[in-house]
């Protein structure tokens, strides 16, 4: 009998492999653009720290958040979504070629968002911006049709699926904001442009009743709170207990941290966009949700079997302890009739910057060193376990270079911050100097990872052979 | 054509060589394999996983069913996953908790 007639069946409770539900390269893709974007931002702070140094509310600063926004973060977490989401809720991605044309509209959109900001043409903006917006509605939807077959509905689900609904509003939001600021000569006609025409007029004069810095602030609160914070929430209840080995430790508790960040993000949006005093009341309520994360975590950590927290999730922890020092900055620029000083001024600035490069960074940086090992292994050795020896995960990059990355940024990101609220230029590059030490470590460990489709590798430490009455 | 008998001992040498990729550590050392059936040709294994949902489930069944077919004298692989008992640490030997950094064996 030769060895193709041998047979293997399997049984039990199956999760569908990753080559069902998604593309290796379809994630990869979405992450390697966001790193060019991640290093293009770097440098564009470090050329340019005197953007920090100053208000916020000009078109450069807003080029380079919606760099930083769209084209790192978003990247980075839609195309982590696309792998994650279908494994993490057992159930496959509903369309990989949606997912393809998302990618495409996606570069083009957030590029000529980025590039169109800088030359303050806000008409382009909207255009770009329309084009942004279709591929996050292939996003949505393809998610959307992927949640619907989720065999068991769980908190991650509920999560990911109020995710989806702040993403689609914080883009109409700011294609609003966006066609609010032009202005529309021509004479709308009984056609589909003359409608489009007259939808524009009309968002012009909803938004023409709010102070423009207000709808900026609320429309980054919408990006900020909603998609990445909850983001962050809602998958580390399931990331943070698989990697520790640990269990949530109450679902009662979990379940209303997520519930109070969705209901204290909408009143938060309503009162900042409103100039409410209330906003104060509403950063208490997200406040709230946040210490009940926190306390969350905590069990679970202290309850995990896995000792050893390697620098990956120490990464991710870090991000969930910057939400303490962010969450403070909220309270204090939310207190009712705070004036509106130079100081205030830069720490907004910090708050946002903390916010963005600090909470939601070191997150993605975190998580990047779970999900890129896993895809690279997925696509190089999952075929071969069992046959030969194969890498751990670990053992696809450099634990030292991590370890000089995580140093490098926290250190870049205090000086930065400092020098923000301080309003000092210098101290501004010495941080983004850090940081673009940091970004380029992960940039060459993800070298590293990618360098085994070329030049598979052999793990030098043999996996023990057991002896038979050491293992029964 | 192969006439060779399997043993259950060189079953479980070949199931040492399949790591959990994510913990670096073979999956009878992790404690993960429940039990072991030779019926001639035929092999059947029960065996679990750290976590539900795991993104690594197919990749260590493919393992293990590949470790299998691999012997000589094995002719059908069957690989039950199951998660009933659920796992715990000290189901892992000591060398498997010293791998993933547990040190001290905890209780059930």
């Amino acid at each position: 009998m030769s060895d193709t007639s041998k047979r293997a069946s399997q049984g039990g409770a199956g999760v569908p492999a990753l080559g069902a539900t998604s593309s290796v390269m379809l994630p990869l893709s979405f992450i390697l653009v966001g790193l060019v974007a991640f290093l293009t931002g770097i440098g564009w702070l470090l050329l340019q720290p005197s953007l920090l140094a100053t208000y916020h509310y000009n078109q450069t600063i807003i080029a380079v958040t919606h760099l930083f926004v769209l084209g790192w973060i978003c990247s980075v977490i839609m195309g982590a979504m696309y792998q994650l989401v279908p494994v993490a809720l057992e159930t496959s991605l509903y369309s990989l070629r949606l997912a393809r044309w998302h990618l495409i509209l996606h570069v083009i959109g957030f590029s000529g968002m980025v590039w169109m900001f800088q030359e303050w043409n806000l008409k382009q903006v909207g255009h770009f911006g329309s084009v942004l917006a279709v591929g996050v509605g292939l996003f949505v939807y393809n998610l959307a049709r992927t949640l619907w077959r989720v065999p068991r509905w769980t908190l991650p689900a509920t999560a990911i699926t109020t995710v989806l609904a702040w993403l689609s509003f914080t883009v109409v939001v700011g294609l609003t904001v966006a066609a609010g600021k032009c202005t529309y000569d021509a004479t709308p006609t009984a056609t589909w442009t003359g409608g489009l025409l007259a939808g524009l007029r009309t968002a012009t004069g909803l938004v023409s009743r709010f102070d423009p810095v207000s709808a900026m602030h609320a429309h980054a609160h919408l990006g900020g709170i909603g998609c990445f914070t909850v983001l962050i929430v809602g998958v580390s209840y399931k990331l943070v207990p698989m990697f520790t080995l640990s269990e949530v430790q109450s679902l009662k508790r979990a379940g209303f941290s997520v519930l109070l960040l969705n209901f204290g993000l909408a009143g938060a949006f309503a009162t900042i966009l409103l100039r409410s005093p209330w906003k104060f009341f509403f950063a208490l309520m997200l406040l709230a949700a946040l210490v009940l994360y926190g306390v969350e975590m905590r069990a679970i950590l202290r309850a995990r079997k896995r000792r050893t927290l390697d620098w990956g999730l120490r990464y991710f922890l870090t991000a969930i302890a910057l939400l303490g020092p962010t969450g403070l900055m909220a309270a204090v620029l939310s207190w009712p009739d705070l004036p509106l000083t130079e100081w205030t001024g830069q720490l907004e600035t910090a708050y946002a910057f903390t916010a963005l490069l600090g909470v939601v960074t070191f997150a993605i940086m975190g998580m990047l060193y779970k999900i890129i090992p896993f895809l690279v292994w997925y696509r190089r050795y999952s075929k071969q376990i069992g046959r030969t020896q194969v890498p751990s995960l670990s053992q696809l990059y450099s634990a030292r270079l991590q370890s000089v990355g995580y140093w490098c940024f926290l250190a870049g990101l205090i000086l930065v911050s400092l020098g923000i609220i301080a309003g000092h230029a210098s101290c501004i590059r010495l941080g983004c100097i850090g940081m673009a030490i940091s970004a380029t470590t992960l940039v060459c460990n993800v070298g590293l990872m990618l360098s085994h489709f070329l030049r598979p590798t052999v793990p030098e430490r043999v996996v023990p052979r057991l002896t038979v009455s050491a293992s029964i | 054509m192969r006439s060779s008998t399997v043993t259950e001992a060189a079953v479980w040498t070949a199931l040492g060589e399949v790591i959990d990729p994510e913990l670096g550590c073979n999956i009878v050392d992790l404690g993960l394999v429940y039990s072991v059936n030779v019926d001639g040709g035929k092999v059947s294994i029960v065996m679990t996983l750290t976590t539900f949902g795991c993104p690594m489930h197919e990749s260590i069944r493919w393992g293990v069913q590949n470790a299998l077919l691999a012997l000589d004298g094995v002719m059908e692989a069957d690989v039950q996953v199951v998660w009933d008992p659920p796992w715990h640490p000290s189901m892992m030997t000591d060398r498997g908790r010293a791998s993933v950094g547990i040190s001290v064996p905890p209780q059930p």
